[in-house]
C-alpha cells in the first residue's frame, strides 16, 4: 500500500507514522538472473508443441489458398459463406450468456444468503463445479429424454395440454440448444459469481443502513457497481463457453448451423487438407474467443481488486 | 435528559445470554467506553442501539425517545466499523458524503459539508481517492468523518483501532478523543484494550459475561476497582494469598499490613489480595525474596521477585531508577501499600 | 410497496432454489426413466407406469463388443493424461512460488490461454500441422493425452496453484532443507503431503474430462469410450441412455467420496497453517 505521495509535515497536519516507514527496502531477491527461466523450459516446451504450433499451423493454412500462395480469401469466403453460422454462433452464445448471467447471480445470491439449512451453499457449489465441466454428449443425452420428441418432459406437457413440437419448440434446434445450453452456463456463472458475493462485505450493508440508505440504495449505490465487473466479466466468459461448445450441439443436431459444427463438417469432408475454410473459420474463431477472454481477465482483475 | 438510554436490555442468542438486563445513561457529549473480553457483551449492546440486533426485551431511549423498534437507517445515529466498512467502489470524498445523499441534501451543500468534515479529520487533500489506496489509519478516519458528516445525536464505534497497528492506533486513538470533544458528539466506544479505554474515556462501563461489572470514571476503575474482575483486567495486579487479621488489616503469611478494603470481612477467613505493580516497593525490611527477573521498559522498570513465604512471583513497578543494581539471584525485600488493595474471598 | 418487496426479499431466494433445483434434477429423472424403463414414451400412461422396469439397457451395454476395451482405455488415457499433468504442473507452480515469481503473470497467462483455442480449433491445428507432418504421432491412441492434459490446463493449474497458495510453502521448504532435507524429501515429504487434497480433486476432474471428451477424440477418428457411447447410442437409444447415466453416476459419486474423504484432510492442513 503506497503512502508516498501523502504530504509530509505540513503545519497543522499530522501524517501518520506506518510500519511502512520502518522497511529496509526491497526483499534480497532469490533469482540468480536470467538462469532461472531455465526451470520453466519443459513447461515452455509443452506448451509450444501442442498448443502453439497447432495454433500457428491452423492460423497459416486459413491464409494458404489450394495452390499454396498466401491470400485472405480464405478468411473472407469462411466469413461470408458461413455468416449464418457466424450469426447463429453469436445469437446463441449472447442470449445463453445473458441469460446464464442473470439466473446464475440469481442463484448465486440465494444460495449466499440462505441461512438454513447450512449445508445448502456448499452443495451448490458442488454441483455448479460439476454441472460446469458437464457438457459433451451426455448433456444432450440428458435433455433429449426431457425434452426430445419421445422425452417425458414433452409428454407430460402434451398430455396436458401443450405439445411443444407443435409450437416454436425443438430440441434439435435454437430453442432445444439455449436451453441445453443453460445447464452449464448458469453453474458456471454461479461459480464465478459465488467469490463476489461473499466478498460483499456485511459491513458495507450495515453501513449503508446506518448512514440512512434503504436496501434499495445500497444496491444501487454499492452493491451492484461492486459486482458489475464480476456479473461482465461473467458474460463474457460464458459468451466464450457457449461459442466454443462443440460436442452438445453436435450430438443434438449433427447437421447445426453453428461454426464449431462447421468446422468439424469440414474437417471431415477435405480429405487433402488443403482447403483453407476449416482453418479460416477456426482462426476467426479463436478472434472471438481472444476478444471475449482477454475481456473477460481485465474485469476478473477488477472485480479482485475491490475483494481484498 | 439522557443522549442515549439503555433501560433493561436482554438479549439472547440460541442459549447464550449475551445481555443480562443491561441499564445506562449516556450524558449529552460524554465518550462513555464499554470495555471488556470477547464475549462480554459489549458489541451486542453497541448493535442494539446502531439497530443491527433487536432486544428480547428491554429499550433503547435517544433523548427520551423510544426508538427500540425503529429500522436503522432511521436512527440517525453515526457507526464506525473494526474495518473496511468503507464502500470500495466510491471515492473518499462519495463515501463521506453518502449519508448526506440519502437525506437528499443538495450538491452544493454537501460538497462544502464534506471539505469542512475531512480538514476536521486532517484528510483534506485525500477527497478524489479510492479505499485501496490509503493506510488502515486513514481509512478509519475516512470512516470517522462519513459518520460525523451527517451530524447524528449519537456516535458509536466499534473497536474501531483493534485492526491497525500500534503505531497508528496511538495516534489515533488521540484524533478520535479530540475530534469527539471538538465536535461535542455523544459517543458509545467498544473496546477490549483497556490502555485505550483509560486514556480517552469520560466514564468507563466494564463487563463481563453480559453484565456490568462497574460503572465509573478511568481513576475509579483503576484504582478503586469494584470487583476481583475488574481489578484484574484493568492494568496488572499480583496476587498473595492472605488472612484477615483485623479491621482493615490482613496478614500474608504473618506479615501484617494495614488494608481499607478488608473493612466489613470477617475475621480469620481467607482472602485473596490484589495489589499493583506500583503499590509495591523494594525494602529491605519486609517480606524476603529473591530477584526473578529486571526488566526495562524505558520510562519504567519491573522487577520480578520470588517471594519466601510464599511461593509466588510478584512483579513491583519501581518506576525510574532504583533498580539499576540488581540482578536476578539477588536477594530484597518487598514492601506493600495497601491502600488500593482489592480483597477477594476465596471459596 | 415496501411490504411486497420485503415479502419478496424473503421468498424470492427460496423460489429461485426450487426452480434451480427442479431444472437440474428432472433431465436427470427423465434420463433415468428413459435407461431403466422398457416403456416407449408414447405408450406411457397410468397403468403402464409401474411395469417393465429393467436394467436390460445397460446389460446390453455391457455386452457390446467395444465397451471393455474402450473403457479401459478411457481409463488409461485418464491416468497418463493425469500423470502428465503433475510431472509438468506442480513442479513449474511450485518453480514460480519459489524461484521466479516474477514469472507468475506469465504462466496464469499460458495456463489460460486453452481457453482460446477451444477443442474444435485444437483440433483443426492438429490437422493442419500433426496431420502432415507427424501423423506417426497420431497413430497412437495416447497421442490424445498431451491434448487432454492442455484442454485441462486452464482449472488443472488454477487448483494446484490454489492449494500451493493456501500452505505456506515457502516457510515448508525452507524448514524441511534446514533440517537438512533433499529437494526430493522435502517435495515428498513436507509438500506433497499438504498439497494431496487439491492435487487429488484436479486429477480426478482431469480424468472426468477425459472419459468424457468427445470433440477431439473423433475428430481423429479414435474409438474412445465418449465415441463409443454415441455411436452406441445411435444403435442402441435405451442402452446408449442407459450407459451415459452410468458413466454420470460413478464419477460424480467418485467426486463427491473424494471430496468428502479430503474436506477433513485439507481443514486440518488449514488449521495447523493458521495455528
Amino acid at each position: 500500500m503506497s503512502n508516498q505521495t501523502e504530504s509530509p509535515n505540513t503545519v497543522g497536519e499530522l501524517r501518520e507514522i506506518e510500519n511502512s516507514d520502518f522497511d529496509d527496502g526491497p526483499v534480497v531477491s532469490r533469482e540468480r538472473g536470467g538462469w532461472a527461466w531455465l526451470g520453466l523450459l519443459p513447461f515452455f516446451a509443452f506448451l509450444t508443441l501442442f498448443l502453439l504450433v497447432p495454433t500457428i499451423g491452423l492460423i497459416r493454412k486459413a491464409f494458404v489458398a489450394n495452390d499454396s500462395s498466401f491470400t485472405t480469401d480464405g478468411m473472407t469466403a469462411a466469413i461470408t459463406d458461413e455468416w449464418a453460422a457466424f450469426r447463429n454462433s453469436l445469437k446463441i452464445s449472447f442470449v445463453t450468456a445473458a441469460l446464464g448471467v442473470v439466473l446464475g447471480t440469481a442463484l448465486a445470491y440465494a444460495a449466499a444468503t440462505a441461512k438454513r439449512p447450512k449445508w445448502l451453499r456448499s452443495l451448490v457449489a458442488a454441483f455448479s463445479g460439476v454441472a460446469a465441466n458437464m457438457g459433451g454428449i451426455i448433456l444432450a443425452f440428458l435433455f433429449l429424454t426431457l425434452l426430445g420428441r419421445q422425452g417425458l418432459g414433452t409428454k407430460i406437457l402434451a398430455d396436458n395440454g401443450w405439445d411443444p413440437y407443435k409450437s416454436w419448440f425443438s430440441i434439435n434446434d435454437f430453442s432445444g440448444v439455449i436451453l441445453v445450453y443453460m445447464y452449464f452456463q448458469i453453474p458456471l456463472m454461479v461459480l464465478v459469481t459465488l467469490p463476489a458475493i461473499d466478498g460483499l462485505k456485511a459491513s458495507w450493508r450495515e453501513a449503508s443502513a446506518n448512514l440512512g440508505g434503504s436496501t434499495f440504495t445500497y444496491w444501487r449505490r454499492v452493491g451492484l457497481p461492486v459486482l458489475a465487473p464480476s456479473m461482465l466479466g461473467g458474460f463474457l466468459l460464458l459468451f466464450a463457453n457457449a461459442y466454443s461448445a462443440f460436442a452438445t450441439a453436435y450430438a443434438l443436431n449433427t447437421q447445426s448451423n453453428l461454426v464449431p459444427v462447421k468446422i468439424s463438417f469440414y474437417l471431415q469432408g477435405d480429405v487433402t487438407g488443403r482447403s483453407p475454410l476449416p482453418f479460416a473459420l477456426a482462426t476467426w474463431m479463436i478472434l472471438f474467443m481472444g476478444f471475449s477472454m482477454g475481456g473477460y481477465l481485465l474485469m476478473r482483475k477488477r472485480a479482485e481488486r475491490w475483494q481484498r | 435528559m439522557t443522549a442515549l438510554t439503555f433501560s433493561a436490555v436482554r438479549k439472547t442468542f440460541g442459549s447464550n445470554v449475551a445481555l443480562h438486563g443491561f441499564d445506562l445513561d449516556l450524558q449529552q457529549g460524554e465518550l462513555v467506553t464499554l470495555l471488556g473480553p470477547s464475549g462480554c457483551g459489549k458489541t451486542t449492546a453497541l448493535r442494539i442501539a446502531a439497530g443491527f440486533e433487536r432486544a428480547d426485551s428491554g429499550t433503547i431511549l435517544v433523548q427520551d425517545v423510544d426508538i427500540s423498534k425503529m429500522p436503522p437507517n432511521k436512527r440517525n445515529m453515526g457507526m464506525v466499523f473494526q474495518s473496511y466498512s468503507l464502500f470500495p467502489n466510491l471515492t473518499v470524498a462519495g463515501n463521506v458524503e453518502y449519508g448526506l445523499r440519502t437525506r437528499g441534501i443538495d450538491k452544493a451543500t454537501r460538497l462544502a459539508r464534506v471539505a469542512e468534515i475531512l480538514d476536521l479529520v486532517q484528510l483534506g487533500s485525500l477527497g478524489e481517492r479510492y479505499s485501496h489506496q490509503i493506510s488502515g489509519g486513514q481509512q478509519q478516519r475516512v470512516a470517522l468523518a462519513r459518520a460525523l458528516a451527517v451530524e447524528p445525536s449519537v456516535l458509536l464505534l466499534d473497536e474501531p483501532l483493534s485492526a491497525l497497528d500500534a503505531k497508528v492506533r496511538a495516534t489515533l486513538r488521540d484524533e478520535i478523543r479530540r475530534i469527539q470533544t471538538e465536535v461535542g458528539i455523544t459517543t458509545l466506544f467498544v473496546t477490549h484494550d483497556q490502555e485505550e479505554a483509560l486514556a480517552i474515556s469520560d466514564r468507563i462501563c466494564v463487563m463481563s459475561h453480559g453484565r456490568i461489572e462497574q460503572l465509573g470514571t478511568p481513576t475509579e476503575v483503576y484504582r478503586e476497582p469494584a470487583t476481583p474482575f475488574v481489578a484484574r483486567f484493568v492494568g496488572t495486579m499480583n496476587e498473595l494469598p492472605a488472612t484477615i487479621t483485623g479491621t482493615a488489616e490482613v496478614a500474608v503469611m504473618g506479615n501484617r499490613m494495614g488494608v481499607p478494603a478488608a473493612n466489613g470481612l470477617a475475621a480469620g477467613s481467607s482472602i485473596t489480595l490484589l495489589v499493583r505493580p506500583e503499590d509495591m516497593s523494594l525494602a529491605d525490611e519486609g517480606m524476603q525474596g529473591t530477584v526473578a527477573s529486571v526488566t526495562f521498559q524505558g520510562s519504567s522498570t519491573l522487577v520480578g521477585v520470588r517471594l519466601d513465604v510464599v511461593d509466588r512471583l510478584v512483579i513491583i513497578d519501581v518506576g525510574q531508577g532504583g533498580a539499576d543494581s540488581l540482578s536476578p539471584g539477588d536477594r530484597i525485600g518487598v514492601g506493600v501499600n495497601g491502600a488500593n488493595a482489592v480483597c477477594e474471598p476465596s471459596d | 410497496m415496501r411490504r411486497l418487496s420485503a415479502w419478496l426479499g424473503r421468498i424470492g431466494p427460496t423460489l429461485v432454489l426450487l426452480a434451480a433445483a427442479v431444472f437440474f434434477i428432472a433431465p436427470l429423472l427423465s434420463t433415468a426413466r428413459a435407461a431403466f424403463h422398457k416403456v416407449p414414451t408414447i405408450l406411457l400412461d397410468r397403468h403402464t407406469w409401474f411395469t417393465k422396469w429393467s436394467f436390460d439397457g445397460i446389460r446390453r451395454a455391457f455386452n457390446e463388443e467395444f465397451f471393455w476395451p474402450t473403457l479401459l482405455l478411457g481409463l488409461k488415457l485418464a491416468l497418463v493424461t493425469v500423470l502428465i499433468t503433475m510431472v509438468l504442473l506442480v513442479p513449474t507452480a511450485l518453480y514460480v512460488h519459489l524461484r521466479l515469481p516474477r514469472a507468475r503473470a506469465l504462466v496464469e497467462f499460458l495456463t489460460v490461454l486453452p481457453y482460446v483455442v477451444p477443442p474444435i480449433a485444437l483440433v483443426a491445428g492438429v490437422a493442419a500441422f500433426f496431420r502432415p507432418n507427424a501423423r506417426w504421432f497420431l497413430n497412437s491412441d495416447f497421442s490424445l493425452a498431451p491434448f487432454y492434459v492442455v484442454i485441462a490446463m486452464p482449472f488443472t493449474y488454477r487448483a494446484i496453484d490454489a492449494g500451493i497458495k493456501a500452505i505456506d510453502v515457502r516457510t515448508l521448504v525452507d524448514a524441511s532443507r534446514s533440517l537438512g532435507g533433499s529437494w526430493a524429501m522435502t517435495l515428498r515429504k513436507a509438500l506433497l503431503p499438504n498439497l494431496s487434497a487439491s492435487l487429488l480433486s484436479s486429477a480426478f476432474l482431469t480424468a472426468t474430462v477425459v472419459l468424457g471428451e468427445f470433440t477431439i477424440a473423433s475428430s481423429l477418428a479414435k474409438n474412445t469410450f465418449a465415441t463409443f457411447s454415441f455411436e452406441y447410442f445411435g444403435r442402441d437409444p435405451q442402452g446408449g441412455i442407459g450407459l451415459a447415466l452410468l458413466t454420470l453416476l460413478a464419477t460424480t459419486g467418485l467426486l463427491g467420496v473424494l471430496t468428502i474423504a479430503t474436506r477433513s484432510k485439507s481443514r486440518r492442513a488449514m488449521a495447523a497453517n493458521r495455528g
